[in-house]
């Protein structure tokens, strides 16, 4: 990093900053502080829901990913534009048109209050969690290449982005949202002209020899429910996966609530979905070829600093052996890609590559046993690559971009986090009635409050490195069960008892598959809690409207 | 669900959204499809 790429960090973190604040303008009431007045044009909301979902692991650990295990994870966004539609004609039309402030308010209207605060409350848990491992995992990052201390790193994303978010709301964050969406967009595109400029070989050479590596591989047909990303798993565990987040999930609800009329609030679902599929496999691509890349420079074998650090100082010798027989590995690896494509020749590039990759196999073993942590140097890969290779300028924005990734998520669950917050608890049940500028203050304090909170968590978390998984994998045991209930809700027979221990029945489900056969993929959890607390809500309901 | 205003009926911009939306993911689909094909034996 020169001194020009600070300056673009510089510039970019001032930028959001200012751009964010002066959203604030005019922003008296509640009703305009979370849902803009229900004004937002259908295009800036769509941005901002793609921006919310697109963190900065997207951009650092899907790009690694890719790098590693090729196309197959764009597989997990399959079910999305079908899940898009679904939402678009059943459930935006009834969210949109109750004319409420969050999700969960609706269940309330449609059944009782201990429903709505259950699901209200099971969002703050999950997502106040998740906010803080979406800064977690830069921050871990940032902090090994860096060499700033945690703290620091933290305090880069979190505090520009609770302070605008605190002060601007739903404004700040859409606006925001828009201009970090296309900064995104363009430092991938600007990553992948350089990559392609860069190498040594023609595009349908690299693409031979990625197809070779099984990197081009983004279809798989097997019916196998232990592998998580497969055709099977992306398109219906994926469609239930994306109808409880889009469907269910405030951060994203509130996105849409807040256009103009229901046609544009469907719209701008729809946009989000519109670059999903490409801009995945854009993102999965540019590690593809950072592998190619690769292939034809020579990559260290750990390419996380503080793991390599580690294994030099406790098994030198070790090390320098698994270093030598790695760099012998990677020697005959590119003498063979470097002919050109034949079955022949891809044969030998493909059983160099299987060498390497037991060279770095034995490493990353090595780096677990002297770590004691679950060593995995994906989320490492791009950010070496960025430092090491981009042209001064180039690397500047992609951390930029980074940065970006990383606040636009945070906001948008920042934002919804105080909503459910004031709206369900608060307001509910703590003062019903007070004057706007009373509840204006208290969801301002609210957001400060979350954002907070996030920081907090980010900083255990990213110690604590196994709590990442377990925040993620923890949304998955009700989800679906959530989504189950709203489906409820637009089924006129269904009684609220039924929706509530339906969605509890949904819940232990899940854990008693999660406990029984804990191999069964996360993706598919969401359709065994959403059909469990349908059929639980619809049999109890039932129960309680037979005639006697 | 009485209380729930009903959806408006103006659904062209969603329409013509919902069109441009699956274009753009089959074309990607299908691109994906091509490189697979091609370049994975």
């Amino acid at each position: 990093m020169r001194a020009l790429d600070w300056v673009i960090i510089a510039v970019y973190l001032v930028y959001v900053l200012v751009d964010g604040v002066r959203r604030a303008k005019g922003t008296r009431e509640i009703e305009g502080y979370f849902l803009a007045n229900r004004s937002l044009p259908w295009w800036a909301v769509g941005l901002s829901v793609m921006a919310t979902q697109l963190s900065a692991i997207t951009l650092i650990g899907t790009t690694g990913q890719g790098a590693t295990d090729g196309l197959r994870f764009v597989q997990f966004y399959f079910g999305l534009p079908l899940a898009m539609v679904i939402l678009g004609v059943t459930l935006v039309p009834f969210l949109h048109g109750a004319r409420v402030f969050t999700a969960y308010e609706y269940l309330e209207r449609r059944f009782d209050a201990r429903t709505r605060s259950l699901t209200s409350f099971l969002f703050l848990v999950a997502r106040g969690m998740s906010c803080g491992t979406i800064i977690a995992a830069p921050a871990v990052v940032f902090s090994a290449i860096f060499g700033w201390s945690l703290l620091w790193s933290v305090a880069l994303m979190g505090i520009p982005t609770v302070i605008y978010t605190m002060i601007g709301g739903v404004q700040a964050v859409t606006w925001v949202d828009v201009k970090q969406i296309a900064l995104i967009v363009f430092a991938l595109i600007a990553v992948m002209v350089t990559l392609l400029v860069q190498l040594p070989v023609a595009p349908d050479h690299a693409l031979a020899l990625a197809g070779a590596a099984g990197r081009l591989r983004a279809f798989d047909f097997s019916l196998d429910v232990t592998n998580d990303f497969t055709f099977w798993s992306g398109l219906i565990g994926g469609t239930f996966l994306m109808l409880s987040y889009f469907g269910t999930d405030q951060s994203q609800v509130q996105r849409y609530i807040s256009a103009k009329s229901v046609d544009q609030a469907r719209s701008s679902l729809l946009m989000s979905a519109y670059w999903k599929i490409p801009l995945q496999a854009l993102v999965l691509l540019t590690g593809v070829l950072v592998f190619v890349f690769f292939v034809f420079q020579r990559p260290p074998l750990l390419f996380n600093p503080a793991d390599e650090q580690a294994v030099r100082a406790v098994e030198p010798a070790r090390y320098e052996a698994l270093d030598e027989r790695y760099h012998t590995a990677l020697q005959a690896r590119a003498t063979a890609a470097r002919a050109a494509p034949s079955a022949a020749s891809l044969d030998a590039f493909r059983a160099r590559n299987a060498d390497v990759s037991a060279a770095r196999e034995e490493a990353l073993g090595l780096a677990r046993r002297v770590t004691g942590k679950a060593a995995r140097d994906v989320n490492f890969i791009m950010p070496w690559f960025v430092l090491h290779y981009l042209p001064v300028g180039l690397a500047g924005i992609f951390v930029a971009a980074v940065l970006a990734a990383a606040m636009s998520a945070v906001a948008g669950e920042l934002n919804s986090l105080a909503t459910v917050t004031v709206i369900d608890f608060y307001r509910r049940w703590i003062r019903p009635e007070a004057p706007d500028a009373h509840y204006l203050l208290v969801s301002k304090a609210a957001t400060g409050f979350w954002g907070l909170f996030a920081c907090v968590v980010a900083t255990f978390a990213a110690t604590l490195g196994s709590l990442i998984v377990v925040v993620n994998r923890f949304g998955s045991f009700f989800y679906g069960s959530i989504l189950g209930v709203f489906l409820l809700a637009m089924i006129p027979r269904a009684r609220a008892t039924g929706a509530f221990v339906g969605l509890i029945a949904g819940m232990a489900a899940v854990a008693a598959v999660n406990l029984a056969t804990p191999s069964v993929s996360w993706l598919w959890h969401n359709v065994i809690g959403a059909a469990t607390a349908v059929a639980v809500g619809l049999v109890l309901s039932a129960r309680r409207t037979l005639p006697r | 669900m009485s209380d729930i205003p009903q959806p408006d009926h103006d659904s062209r911009l969603f329409r013509r959204t919902l069109l441009r939306v699956m274009a753009m993911q089959v074309a990607t689909l299908l691109l994906l499809w091509l490189l697979q094909i091609r370049y994975t034996r």
